[in-house]
């Protein structure tokens, strides 16, 4: 086999680390591969992507054991620039990445340094340009594009000098789900047309599993699975042991082999494949020796109407809980930006004590707006938002964050003390709380989160500074809780943590509004939905009823979760017994209840 | 606030200038600034300035700017006249040589930076470094630094943007009227900010270097910034301008 990248038997320990970031890691790429590396936050991925880009050992400084060959060369014996030449990276961060303010000198500024001549760069350039679809961005300020434009300008800059590899890290992680696919879809393009091998490090498993042709899989720095999309995701439980989501298609026909009701081994791994396979299922009934197991189960009425399913009882309690009186209220609400930018319009909302509502949009659709008139970082030029019976236009921000915590994107912006402790205990004392009540709240706090109270927050992993900010949120018991973004680039067990919290503290009578890209994450969690797209409000309801909407979804450039589109699917397909339904256990608990009665 | 100092397109003479030109320009204007002692040349250069600046369709950016520096400007004046001793006394502790320094000392700060200002709103920095190491053969690391110097500005300001709204949104009193208390509850925000802003900085090295950085020379830049007709009558405008700076 022609590799074009061999990792072979490679440790590498970061200089001062204690733990190795890698061990004894082989993988051999070979040439016109598309390769995605997912793993828990910590276990090596981006490690990885440095060992195969030259950047570990030129750039990162540590103990290397092993050797990394690209196309035969060994990447300690050659430079970083050489390695470039063949291995291209776009990096997470792209604002870090770029070199330039503009579009045109960004494309440049790699041809000019590997002296492509003068007479190629223009067709290098338009070429590159095309294959991202972005030609139309050439004379654009970087600062002035969006998020996902922004990502297409990263690969683009580095397609235009043709490497051999292209290793991605995170390309999705800022992206809303359309642009994410619309990366993918360029990467595909690359791949197939250009011939060049893709490597990516991805946390989204349905995109991993659409696209890549092959899946490795990392823990705590070591290569556990490294295998086909749908061997690797054949292994759901252990996967979810070690923190990585499968995705929700797999996961249905992950648990209908585990019920016997199919064979075990492969999941599907699409809408379309497990439609067919439940279609199958229930069409011919299964074979009675089978039946008998997964019948076992208390036979649901097949109207879905009365049916005791949990989706259905979720929304019940929500909708009991609403009987208070609301804790936020926006009316006619309308804000714009000086310099342009997002703006909203006749915004109407209630959120009462014990719901969590999910506000959902593509990129600019104005929902960090929403979150930030209502933790009061912006006051509304038209309408008003009271907040806990205060107006927030006569308040100052400081004095609603007594009622109002908000967890960021980015918990660095949040911290800013020492010690764990102390910053878990300043909110407390912001708001009045004194020294030693404050002291003992927070250590109760960080010992129910697991911790270290005297530890530098700074010196934690991404995940667990996410926790220590969430921790800095939970200790005020707020009113209501504001979430933006709170699981990206946290991994599936660190997003779990962070959600099931979130979900005692609304039990707990706290009201949470929570942004958030990942479709999943928000239908498994938020108990109605405001849909929102250019500053308005386009349509609100339970995430059942918004997500079966498809004019709502398509206007809102929206997609709606796997499980719900195939419980949609299937309604139509096969029995109207799946109608309204969006979790994984209640689409297998109904398709093994009709493939008994069949 | 700070991308005011962004580049404008468009495509006046000014705009069309090699930007070696326009440094030149710009470092006259300063340096007959600095040699002049008339009021009236004073007043002409910043005039000279703010008319190139109507021109080129970037005047309400520089109005802007100046309202930024005219409060800099009093505060210098202000001090000159309290430590200018000499001269006879106008009124109060104030005296004529003071009150002549103080106001000279105003309009040079406006003169100085304008131009400057002017320079940077008109010309894309990747071509004014590009230009400057084919020109001035200054290295390309000097060049890139001070290009991605400015880069970063606009970035570490929303960056800081969004600590203190974080902040703020957990209760520290940014909102606070009081100009010192805020300048004191700022200060524990470095740390966050020094941390994003180093790897950040890191981040691009690295970038810069994957893609060949180091092979860099005088010769890559694929746009070149010749002279031309333009070029020369403007080097020759900058002649006048010291000339005229000696003079009066």
């Amino acid at each position: 086999m022609n590799s074009i990248i061999e990792v072979k038997d490679v440790t590498f320990t970061y200089s001062g680390a204690q733990r190795h970031a890698l061990e004894r890691v082989s993988l051999a790429v070979a040439e016109g591969e598309f390769v995605g590396v997912i793993g828990p936050s910590g276990a090596g991925k981006s490690t990885l992507a440095g060992v195969m880009s030259g950047a570990v050992p030129h750039h990162f400084t540590g103990e290397l054991y092993g050797a990394c060959l690209v196309d035969g060369k060994d990447t300690c014996e050659v430079t970083l620039t050489d390695v470039s030449r063949l291995v291209g990276s776009v990096l997470q961060d792209t604002d870090a990445q770029f070199v330039a303010s503009n579009v045109r000198d960004e494309l440049l500024f790699g041809l000019e340094n590997f002296g492509v001549t003068r007479d190629e760069i223009p067709a290098r350039m338009q070429q590159a340009l095309e294959t991202v679809g972005i030609e139309d961005l050439c004379d654009r300020e970087i600062a002035t594009l969006s998020g996902g434009q922004k990502q297409k300008v990263a690969i683009a800059a580095i397609l235009a000098l043709r490497p051999r590899v292209l290793v991605l890290d995170e390309p999705t992680a800022a992206l809303d789900p359309a642009s994410s696919t619309l990366v993918f879809e360029t990467l595909r393009e690359v791949n197939r047309s250009a011939g060049i091998t893709v490597v990516v490090i991805e946390q989204k498993v349905a995109l991993l599993s659409e696209y890549c042709s092959r899946v490795v899989v990392f823990e705590q720095g070591k290569l556990i699975f490294d295998d086909t999309p749908r061997k690797v995701f054949s292994h759901g439980e252990r996967l979810r042991e070690i923190g990585v989501d499968s995705p929700r298609v797999a996961r249905v026909s992950n648990s209908l082999a585990a019920a016997g009701l199919c064979e075990p081994g492969g999941p599907a791994l699409s809408v379309d494949e497990v439609a067919a396979l439940v279609a199958r299922i229930v069409g011919e009934g299964v074979r009675g020796a089978v039946v008998e197991g997964a019948c076992a189960v208390p036979v649901v009425p097949s109207s879905p109407c009365d049916s005791s399913i949990d989706g259905d009882s979720v929304v019940a309690a929500a909708s009991s809980a609403r009987t208070g009186e609301p804790v936020a209220r926006f009316e006619g609400v309308g804000y714009s930006y000086p310099g342009g930018g997002a703006s909203v319009r006749a915004l109407d909302f209630e959120v009462f004590p014990g719901e969590i509502v999910g506000i959902v949009g593509q990129n600019g659709a104005g929902k960090t707006t929403f979150t930030k008139l209502l933790n009061g970082l912006l006051k509304p030029a038209e309408g008003n938002v009271v907040v806990a019976g205060l107006n927030t236009r006569e308040v100052p921000t400081s004095r609603i964050a007594r009622h109002v915590s908000t967890l960021f994107q980015n918990p660095d912006r949040q911290i800013c003390k020492d010690t764990v402790l102390d910053e878990v205990a300043f909110g407390l004392l912001l708001q009045g709380v004194s020294l030693d009540e404050a002291s003992a709240r927070a250590k109760a706090t960080c010992e129910r989160f697991g911790l270290p109270l005297d530890e530098a927050p700074f010196s934690l992993s991404r995940g667990q500074r996410q926790m220590v900010a969430l921790a800095s949120v939970v200790v005020g018991e707020p009113q209501i809780i504001v979430l933006d973004e709170p699981t990206s680039g946290l991994d599936y067990r660190e997003c779990m943590t962070v959600m099931e919290t979130v979900r005692d503290m609304a039990a707990a009578g706290s009201a949470v509004v929570m942004v958030c890209h990942d479709m999943e994450v928000v239908s498994d969690f938020a108990d109605r939905l405001v849909v929102m797209a250019n500053g308005e409000i386009l349509g609100r309801g339970t995430c059942a009823d918004v997500f079966a909407n498809d004019g709502l979804m398509q206007s809102a450039f929206v997609e709606p979760p796997q499980a719900i589109a195939l419980a949609k699917r299937l309604a139509a397909e096969v029995s109207p017994a799946f109608a309204g339904l969006s979790e994984v256990s209640d689409i297998v608990a109904v398709s093994k209840e009709l493939a008994c009665r069949a | 606030m700070l991308n005011v100092i962004d580049y404008m397109p468009g495509d006046t003479l000014l705009h069309k200038l090699n930007p070696v030109v326009k440094v030149a320009l710009a470092a006259s204007i300063i340096a007959a600034m600095f040699l002049t002692n008339s009021y009236a040349m004073l007043v002409g250069l910043l005039a000279f300035t703010l008319l190139m600046g109507a021109y080129a369709g970037v005047a309400g950016r520089l109005v802007v700017l100046m309202k930024l520096l005219v409060p800099l400007a009093l505060i210098l004046f202000v001090l000159q006249v309290l430590f200018m001793r000499a001269g006879t006394p106008v009124f109060g502790f104030a005296t004529d040589e003071g009150l002549i320094t103080g106001s000279k000392a105003c309009l040079r700060l406006l003169g100085v930076a304008t131009p400057l200002l002017l320079m940077l709103m008109v010309t894309p920095l990747g071509d004014l470094a590009n230009a400057c190491v084919e020109k001035l053969h200054i290295p390309y690391r000097y060049a890139f630094t001070f290009t991605t110097a400015l880069r970063f500005v606009p970035i570490f300001s929303q960056e800081m943007t969004a600590i203190m709204e974080a902040q703020t949104a957990r209760g520290v009193e940014y909102d606070t009227k009081n100009p010192f208390k805020r300048m004191r509850l700022m200060l524990p925000l470095c740390v966050p900010l020094l941390l994003s802003s180093v790897g950040k900085t890191d981040a691009t090295a690295l970038a810069a270097e994957q893609r060949g950085f180091y092979l860099r020379t005088r010769e890559s830049a694929y746009d070149r910034h010749p002279f031309v007709a333009r070029d020369y009558a403007a080097f020759a405008l900058c002649v006048a301008l010291i000339m005229l700076g000696v003079a009066f």
